[in-house]
């Protein structure tokens, strides 16, 4: 097994460190590892499924996290089992010649490629805001989903739109799902999203030929399925009420729960408890900061302020942007104003008429 | 003058209300306790589960909040003649009338006060109304928030607030309707209860209402 393993794919990528990849993809996947075979087979099969990777409004942050792994063995063995046909980033061609390795993929794999994106698709003025090769991402899209077997939407801007969404969204960025309904999609949502995550979807793809179980916002239930405050090391000191209540104070230096500086992990559905980054065994709660949510649609508008609970309360039309409670608090006062306004006309008309009301009449 | 007692009230109308009330005093403390835990357990391994009890109050607190409003949205349907729905609204052209006078009588310009009905202003009535709609995204919310895993819950949440943080938002804003709508509620029901003979405060607990024999 090992070493049909090395026909096919990178001599660099030894039989350890690709055994070990395709563990971590299904341990990540909640597979048993009786499973491994069988991802390994698929995997060293030879029939690598081409892949078509479209940039659209983005940063490059999701390619940088898979390509650039501490584990080397992770990146090499997610370019290794597919064939990555277009990816402007990575690819050494350029100008009519990327075009045209775009095109004869296109035309070759036709209904069989797997189509990636990073990026949202910017909507407004028919999409001028964003283009590639003189084409709109609108376009691109279109023209480069009709013939996909499935999408694979990567990042936080790709699926729910990402920062550029953001409240007021000039460029009407969208993510994928919005445009897109007749294909299956599939959502690693994050920014950015665990490579573990991306490769366990593609692994699952060719071993069983069609994607892992989703959530209603299409998001992989392997990666996804649960929050990560249900799962964090910390929660211990969550339910017994012992909180961080400033970076850098005696509890934050204890280890306590990051909840009260604002940590979105209750609300937040990704599995980095558990699969961690870089191989290190980390992940920003373990390192003292709290859960941004990036995995979460609209994040940049409903997780914000990042050190608070909730977002504030933004009045359309006033300009008004207060802290909910704040805000609240304000307006029982105003009605305590009321309220006892109008007692005391109540009162005070008595007092003139020296008469109550109907009761006696 | 001599005055007849009427019955008004039901008694399932009644433990509705006081269900209602009670479960959203402790769901108001414990749900400001959750978003913003006031204390700090110092001492590690003392067996104080602060934020668990008060999780576990709002919870059932939660569920008991949840009958309450069945039991209303229930009583709209099939309670008394006060108690079902159409009595709440201004649709007939006796409660457009009896909306417009309570507007008046609450701007003290005018005095009298309609004899012709045993339940709610229309004013009061269509508050209730919206509070009960309130309730029923409270709850949803609520129970998006505890079960975000159980499938109907999950459906629902996300058709109607999109995600989990956007239902806590709502949950949070909702819960000042129902602090600044029970501030308002306590004013009225006593300065109703100092200027008419009804015994509105009474009613409440006994279900009786005073009106003049005619
Ligand atoms: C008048 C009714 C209610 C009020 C005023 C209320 C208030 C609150 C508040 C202020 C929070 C904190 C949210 C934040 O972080 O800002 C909260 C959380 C929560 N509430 Fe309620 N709530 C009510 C009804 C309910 C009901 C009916 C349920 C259903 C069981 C429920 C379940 C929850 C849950 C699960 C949480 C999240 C707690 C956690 O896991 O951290 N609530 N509530
Ligand atoms: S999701 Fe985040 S990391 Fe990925 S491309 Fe968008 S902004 Fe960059
Ligand atoms: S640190 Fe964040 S995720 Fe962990 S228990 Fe506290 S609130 Fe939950």
């Amino acid at each position: 097994m090992a070493d049909t393993a090395n026909k096919t794919l990178d001599p660099r990528l030894n039989r350890r460190g690709f055994l070990k990849g395709c563990t971590m993809a299904a341990a990540a996947l909640g597979l048993s590892e009786t499973v491994v075979p069988k991802m390994v087979e698929a995997a060293t099969s030879g029939q690598r499924p081409p892949v078509i990777w479209m940039h659209f409004q983005e940063c490059t942050g999701c390619s940088e996290t898979l390509l650039r792994g501490a584990h080397p063995d992770l990146a090499n063995l997610i370019l290794d089992i597919i064939s990555l046909d277009y990816h402007e980033t990575v690819m050494a061609a350029a100008g009519y010649q990327a075009e045209e390795a775009l095109h004869d993929s296109m035309k070759k794999n036709r209904g069989k490629y797997i189509m990636v994106v990073e990026g949202s698709i910017p909507t407004k003025e028919d999409g001028i805001y964003c283009k590639v090769a003189g084409k709109t991402a609108l376009d691109s899209l279109n023209e480069v989903a009709a013939g996909a077997a499935a999408i694979i939407a990567i990042g936080a801007c790709a699926t729910f739109g990402g920062v550029q969404a953001a409240s007021p969204n000039p460029t009407g960025a969208v993510g994928v799902d919005k445009l897109i309904t007749d294909k299956p999609i599939v959502n690693i949502a994050g920014c950015p999203p665990n490579p573990v995550n991306f490769l366990g979807t593609v692994l699952h793809f060719m071993t069983f030929n069609r994607f892992p179980a989703l959530d209603q916002l299409k998001r992989p239930k392997f990666g996804y399925g649960r929050r990560i405050h249900d799962h964090c090391e910390r929660r211990a000191h969550f339910d017994e009420g012992r909180f961080v209540e400033q970076f850098g104070d005696e509890f934050h230096q204890a280890g306590y729960c990051l909840y009260k500086v604002g940590c979105k992990g209750p609300e937040t559905f990704a599995n980095c408890p558990t699969a961690r980054f870089n191989e290190m065994g980390v992940w920003p709660v373990s390192i003292g900061h709290g859960c941004i949510g990036c995995t979460e649609p609209a994040f940049w508008d409903t997780m914000t302020p990042f050190y608070e609970r909730i977002p504030d309360v933004n009045i359309p039309g006033t300009g008004i942007i207060e802290d909910a409670d704040r805000l609240g608090t304000q307006i029982l006062g105003v009605t305590a104003a009321a309220v006892g306004i109008h007692a005391a006309v109540g009162i005070g008309k008595r007092l003139i008429k020296g008469k109550s009301g109907s009761d006696e009449s | 003058m001599a005055y007849e007692k009427k019955k008004a009230w039901s008694i399932l109308l009644r433990l509705y209300h006081w269900a209602f009330a009670l479960s959203i005093v402790a769901l108001c403390i414990t749900g400001f306790y959750i978003h913003d835990p006031w204390t700090n357990t110092v001492a590690e391994g003392s067996q104080s589960f602060v934020m668990t009890w008060m999780r576990f109050i709002h919870f059932v607190a939660g569920y008991v909040f949840t009958g309450a409003m069945l039991a209303r949205i229930f009583l709209y349907i099939f309670g008394n003649k006060w108690e079902r729905l159409p009595e709440q609204l201004p649709v007939t052209p006796r409660n457009i009338k009896n909306f417009f006078n309570t507007l008046l009588r609450y701007s003290y310009i005018k005095d009298d006060h309609d004899t012709d009905r045993l339940g709610h202003n229309v004013l009061a009535g269509m508050t209730y109304v919206a509070i009960i709609v309130a309730a029923v995204f409270q709850t949803i919310s609520g129970f998006y928030l505890l079960f975000p895993e159980i499938g109907t819950w999950e459906v629902y949440g996300v058709m109607i607030f999109g995600s989990q943080q956007y239902a806590r938002y709502i949950h949070h804003l909702l819960m000042w309707l129902f602090m600044i709508f029970a501030f308002i509620h306590l004013y009225l029901v006593i300065w109703n209860d100092i200027k008419e003979p009804e015994g509105l405060v009474s009613a409440i607990f006994t279900g009786v209402k005073f009106q003049h024999k005619t």
